[in-house]
């Protein structure tokens, strides 16, 4: 059965399915440990049923004292010693250079917002999604906004706190391209489990175009859709560049529509889901900071849902 | 070890406070070792290449540890009946804490070693 | 001890008493001794009992009903993680259900439990008539029931604490993210954790003081030994988390910004205050387990345990190592990575000592001749599932894969992996074990086996696929969580896993209430050699018929004779001719017999002082100040009536005979009595707690390049100066007061203490007023919050030391203390010395840090 259970795991957010340095050499350092403690719980147990059945008086209280003491101490000291002087190397960071990219990230309840900064350049504000050339060291730079957040992408690397007042950092360097997922770990509140992001490992050069591509502003609003995303004052929050002013408070939108999830991470990217979470987000993510329009029409929230899809 | 020292040794008075002086002795030197790491990090935003202090520290806490170890293993060794010293005289009173200070001195011998360790490896504030 | 007592006790066994030789006059102290120890009756007046026996057993039962009430909010929690995105409960729901969980295993079950089979064991095991306070123990008790209930009820009106057992601010310290359930948590749990420090008073006092003649620390039962180490580290341990809810409810209720990081504050000092009581937490829990092991494993290995100062080591290295591991918990919270690595160190190095622990009982099972029973396949069962969850904590000891495991179901497993194999489990082979002695009938084997099977079963089969889903990506306190994530199969397999482990708790519940048909077993019905078994099937409540003169570790097995004497009240204290409660108090380390101690009798007192109590921490949740300040004064009236009246009486003779010719003195004060030693235990306790609001003070100077903030005003020196000289005049007047009263000079000594009382009130005042006149505002930043929080607790420290030196005065003017009887000056020196210490650094840091490190008054 646990077979079976192993098998129908998933590829793209698991500890055991890395595609970075820093989970790749975890998950070797998780076999050898589970290995040796496979061995040892086997040794105490098998140990144990040889005493029980063991009739009384073959062991004198000499050697029963020799085997506390060379069994119950001085091996597992030596053992544990061991284990502490081959882990501690690996607790070095990575090195980092000035050159390397910088993604600041920031937990709010319930979603994530990102920052790239390119050496030598101006950041540029996304949300709920990150990229990361592979073969590149990327640091990451993580902010606590509102509570305690953790920041965690299992096939990457391990994970790291995100402490208000505090600034955490986490290097990690991708090795395989492809679509994987992260998630908060620390526990922030009704939405908690609802509270994840897209990581998108791409080819240095692809990556590079991308981030171009993001530093455009959005197209100037056009249609019914957005007009009605400014009059019903999304703009107050949200913040599309090029359009309207800057707002901080809630997700950037400026290219969303290029993005495969909505919610952070929870809901795909169609018209309709869009729709729905634009006029009752709380029955999608309960104790979400987006107010609810209940007196917003359908019609209306598919057309906004229309204009931001638009937004790659 | 000269024969008077050690009458002198076996004469010393025990009791429970002496029994914790080993695993407290590490207590003090891992706060010690967390302080020292912790402050230097904070406020100097390193620690230095060669970290005499935390040496010293470290060899003071083992000479102590070793001092007990040493004490209690003349104590548990004073003349008297077979092992495993469990009646009720005040020889086996002594012997029996005697050993258990000396296990502790041991258990705590190492554990010094183990908190001083990583010093080896990590030499940086990140 | 009396001057006709001879040096050793050891001597006098060979002396057989030929006064208990008459059935006659033996039947008459039976009849004494039954009178003195009568239960009271009646409908209320049955729960004014303070015996051991019976508060203890209500104390067992309170605990276990509250393990069942959390079972089923786990049972709920797994019906709805059953399938992926499941909506069985709403993600509110969930929250409450976990943390509850959480915390009633923890604050309400494991640490309870041990206190309670404690204190029904212990007087057993140390042949001891009750435990040195029995009324401190029905306290204990009856504060544990109102904060239980406050805290589990919440769950019905959906109020229950939402934050997890943790309790992380800021979410739950804003206001506008978390609701009266934080209040509630941290009130009704503060409440129980005074409880649990008092439980670990008595059993402290009780080992140290209460053992029979001869039982020197080389003869105490492990299990004795094991209680004296857990109740040491609760002193230790939960003092910091006490400190932490002042600081957490000061920011809820006051707006103190201890855990804003705007205002200077941050949420990280809350989680080193919370896992320095945390982590010795989970030893607490896990010790008792091993000194149930140690009871019930020689017995049926047939032998000795093997390598007793072994095990004292074990348990005695455990406990110190274990306040070295806290930061193994915020591995992930950015600290630098040498200091994680010394936590690291620390974490593989405790399971050196866990080691020996296991090896030492292997050793004992091969060395003797293994007689099979069900207590012992419980013991050897959890001992199997133990040492998986102890090598998987090895795993997590080292960082970088806690890096990954951390805050994922892994960890789930693991913990349940310890505190199932080392709490739960073994907690049900001691009720195998123990159940004859409590109640004279054994259980079923039958069912006791079945049960056991399907609980293994369950156990493994729920938490063993939490090792995998948590390493495929699946974090803790989820209410749900995604099908794409592949971990459906896992979760339905632990879902399975925790029915069928609900399942053989059921049996065993079965079992327990099948037990009033089954007929009386056997005394000693397991054949063991220690003291408790001394209790008869027909259990009489005086605890002991004689007490025993001690000389092995297993007195039934080895000294000739020992149950017939201890029957025919040929040892100690066979009788009650004053008609009083008693029991012999001995020296600590080698149980010479120093006193009789008249215990406390039932009495209402300490179930309305825990009412009384009670109410100041339920009334300050519900924001009703004025009555909450109320309940303050009736418990402080409480705390005098009961001190007043049932402490440190006066004695109607000198001393007394307790049998082969020893004579022993009815009072004691000073450092061999146990009022003393409670007093000492109780401040060290209180000490702790201000030494985590110490480090409060510094760890905010260690985190702010400035600090004290240069623009803030500060306390000044003149006053915290003089507050602190104020204090050492108060501390010495008190000492002077002590000595002078002892040689007999009563009216000096009164004088001294009036000038005492004034002094340290006016120490009080000359506290508060250094922040008060530098007009600190401790909502604007951390800095005046904390120094007002040192202000007011040492101030509030000097008010009851004044309180103290007011009741010792009126003791010695209502004739209750002479020169011959003077405990109470005695005991309030202690109390002084620790006001002193606390005044010291508070005042020196305060006052005097600024100075020092270049802050406000550069």
């Amino acid at each position: 059965m646990l077979a079976a259970a192993v098998s129908a795991c998933n590829r793209h957010q698991s500890a055991l399915a890395p595609f970075g340095e820093e989970a790749a050499s975890t998950r070797a350092l998780t076999i050898v440990l589970l290995v040796g403690a496979v061995v040892i719980a086997a040794l105490v147990a098998g140990l144990m049923q040889h005493a029980i059945r063991t009739p009384g008086g073959r062991l004198t209280h000499r050697q029963g004292m020799r085997l506390v003491l060379w069994l119950g101490a001085i091996v597992p000291t030596v053992t544990l010693f061991a284990l502490l002087a081959a882990s501690l190397p690996l607790m070095r960071p990575a090195p980092v250079s000035a050159a390397d990219l910088r993604v600041r990230v920031e937990g709010e309840q319930f979603w994530w917002r990102v920052a790239y900064a390119a050496p030598g350049t101006s950041p540029v504000i996304a949300a709920n999604e990150i990229r990361l050339p592979v073969g590149r060291t990327t640091m990451f730079e993580l902010d606590g906004g509102d509570v305690i957040h953790s920041f965690w992408i299992p096939g990457l690397a391990g994970k790291m706190d995100m402490i208000p007042g505090r600034t955490n950092t986490l290097v990690a360097r991708p090795t395989k391209a492809g679509r994987y997922r992260g998630v908060c770990t620390e526990f922030c509140g009704l939405s908690h489990a609802l509270m994840a992001f897209d990581v998108i490992a791409m080819e240095p050069a692809a990556f590079d175009a991308w981030l171009t591509a993001q530093r455009r502003p959005a197209p100037p609003p056009a249609g019914r859709g957005a007009a009605l995303f400014a009059r019903y004052g999304c703009g107050g929050c949200h913040s599309i560049r090029g359009v309207g002013p800057d707002s901080a408070i809630g997700p950037d939108l400026t290219h969303i529509g290029s993005r495969r999830t909505l919610a952070a991470g929870i809901l795909p990217m169609t018209t309709a889901n869009l729709a729905g979470f634009i006029r009752d987000p709380g029955s999608t993510k309960p104790g979400v900071r987006m107010p609810a329009f209940p007196h917003m029409s359908d019609a209306d929230a598919v057309q906004i849902a229309r204009y931001l899809e638009g937004l790659k | 070890m000269s024969k008077r020292l050690k009458h002198r040794i076996r004469r010393l008075d025990v009791s429970l406070w002496t029994l914790i002086v080993p695993p407290t002795v590490w207590a003090v030197h891992f706060l010690f070792s967390y302080l020292w790491a912790a402050l230097n990090c904070a406020k100097v935003g390193e620690f230095a290449k060669f970290p005499t202090l935390f040496a010293v520290g470290t060899v003071l806490a083992l000479l102590v540890i070793a001092a007990a170890g040493v004490i209690a293993w003349i104590q548990s060794r004073m003349p008297g009946d077979d092992p495993p010293h469990e009646s009720g005289t005040d020889v086996d009173r002594l012997r029996f804490i005697a050993t258990s200070t000396l296990l502790l001195a041991g258990l705590s011998f190492v554990a010094v070693i183990f908190t001083a360790t990583p010093v080896l490896f990590l030499t940086d504030c990140r | 001890m009396s001057a006709s007592a001879p040096s050793s006790p050891d001597a006098l066994y060979a002396q057989d008493r030929t006064d208990q030789n008459d059935p006659a006059i033996r039947a008459a102290q039976e009849e004494r001794l039954r009178a003195v120890w009568k239960p009271p009756s009646g409908l209320f007046l049955r729960w004014t009992d303070v015996n051991n026996n019976r508060v203890g057993v209500w104390y067992t039962l309170t605990a276990f009903g509250f393990m069942l009430f959390a079972g089923i909010l786990a049972l709920i929690m797994r019906a709805q993680l059953a399938v992926p995105d499941n909506d069985l409960v709403s993600a509110n729901t969930f929250n409450q259900l976990f943390t509850l969980h959480g915390s009633t295993m923890m604050f309400l079950f494991a640490v309870p439990m041990f206190e309670a089979v404690s204190i029904i064991l212990l007087p057993q095991l140390l042949g001891a008539r009750d435990l040195p306070f029995p009324r401190l123990s029905a306290f204990g008790y009856w504060s544990f029931l109102i904060g239980g209930v406050f805290v589990t009820g919440s769950i019905f009106f959906d109020a229950a604490p939402d934050g997890g057992w943790f309790m992380y601010p800021p979410l739950t310290t804003r206001t506008d993210l978390s609701g009266l359930g934080a209040d509630i948590w941290m009130l009704g749990l503060s409440f129980i954790e005074v409880s649990s420090v008092a439980a670990a008073v008595e059993l402290i006092v009780g080992v140290l003081k209460c053992r029979p003649p001869g039982m020197r620390l080389n003869l105490m039962p492990l299990y004795a030994w094991y209680i004296l180490v857990v109740a040491v580290m609760i002193l230790f341990a939960f003092p910091p988390l006490i400190a932490g809810d002042v600081l957490f409810e000061m920011e809820r209720l006051l707006g103190w910004p201890f855990f804003d990081a705007a205002k200077g504050g941050d949420p990280l000092l809350w989680q080193h205050l919370f896992w320095i009581f945390g982590h010795p937490e989970v030893y607490i829990v896990f010790l008792p387990s091993i000194a149930l092991f140690a009871m019930l494993i020689p017995t049926f290995a047939q032998r000795h345990l093997l390598g007793y100062p072994w095990i004292v080591l074990a348990a005695v290295g455990t406990a110190f190592l274990s306040f070295g591991l806290w930061v193994h918990h915020m591995f992930a919270t950015g600290l630098p990575k040498i200091s994680l690595a010394f936590f690291s160190a620390a974490s593989e190095a405790v399971a050196i000592p866990t080691g020996v622990q296991i090896f030492a009982f292997i050793a004992t099972l091969w060395a003797g001749k293994v007689k099979w029973a069900t207590p012992l396949l419980y013991a050897v069962g959890s001992l199997a599932i133990f040492t998986i969850g102890g090598l998987t904590g090895v795993m997590v000891a080292v960082a970088p894969f806690d890096w990954q495991a951390h805050d994922t179901y892994f960890i789930v497993a693991h913990l349940h992996y310890v505190l199932i194999g080392g709490t739960l489990l073994p907690l049900f082979g001691g009720l195998y074990y123990y159940w004859p002695l409590v109640t004279g009938k054994k259980l079923s084997d039958r069912i006791g086996r079945s049960a056991f099977w399907v609980m293994f079963v369950g156990a493994n089969l729920a938490f063993f696929p939490m090792h995998l889903s948590g390493l495929e990506g699946m974090p803790r306190r989820v209410f749900t969580y995604p099908a794409e994530l592949g971990i459906g199969g896992l979760n339905l397999a632990s879902t399975l896993g925790a029915f069928l482990f609900a399942a053989g708790v059921l049996m065993i519940c079965i079992d327990l209430c099948l037990s009033p048909t089954r007929p009386k077993a056997a005394r000693n019905p397991w054949h063991a050699g220690t003291l408790e078994w001394l209790a008869m099937p027909e259990d009489e409540d005086w605890g002991v018929r004689s007490v025993p003169l001690i000389e092995s570790r297993y007195p039934i097995w080895d000294q000739p004779g020992f149950v017939q004497k201890v029957d025919e009240g040929r040892y100690f204290l066979p009788d009650a001719e004053e008609m009083r409660r008693e029991t012999i108090i001995t020296s600590v380390i080698d149980a010479r017999p120093i006193q009789v101690a008249r215990l406390g009798t039932p009495s209402v007192i300490p179930m309305i002082t825990a009412v009384a109590l009670g109410s100041v921490f339920i009334l300050t949740t519900y924001h009703l100040y004025w009555w909450a300040l109320a309940g303050a004064i009736a418990t402080l009236a409480c705390v005098l009536t009961w001190l007043w009246t049932g402490t440190a009486e006066i004695p109607e003779k000198p001393e007394k005979p307790i049998g082969h010719g020893i004579t022993v003195p009815l009072y004691l004060s000073g450092p061999s009595a146990s009022g003393w030693w409670a007093m000492f235990i109780t401040m060290m306790a209180d000490a702790t707690a201000f030494s985590g609001l110490v480090f409060g003070y510094y760890f905010f100077w260690t985190i702010h390049p400035d600090f004290p903030p240069a623009d803030m005003p500060d306390p000044g020196v003149f006053w915290p100066m003089a507050a602190l000289g104020l204090t050492v005049i108060g501390w010495a007047a008190t000492v002077a007061a002590r000595e002078i009263h002892a040689r007999g000079q009563v009216s000096a000594a009164r004088a001294l203490l009036v000038l005492a009382i004034a002094v340290t009130l006016a120490s009080l005042a000359a506290g508060l007023a250094g922040p008060w006149a530098a007009g600190m505002q401790p909502k604007t930043h951390v800095y005046p919050a904390i120094v007002w929080t040192l202000a007011i607790w040492t101030s509030a420290h000097a008010g009851i030391g004044a309180i103290c030196q007011s009741y010792t005065l009126a003791r010695s003017l209502g004739g209750k203390m002479t020169p011959a009887y003077d405990a109470d000056v005695r005991n309030i020196s202690v109390y002084m010395h620790f006001l002193l210490f606390t005044a010291i650094v508070t005042y020196l840091t305060i006052g005097l840090f600024p100075l020092a490190s270049g802050g406000a008054a550069a």
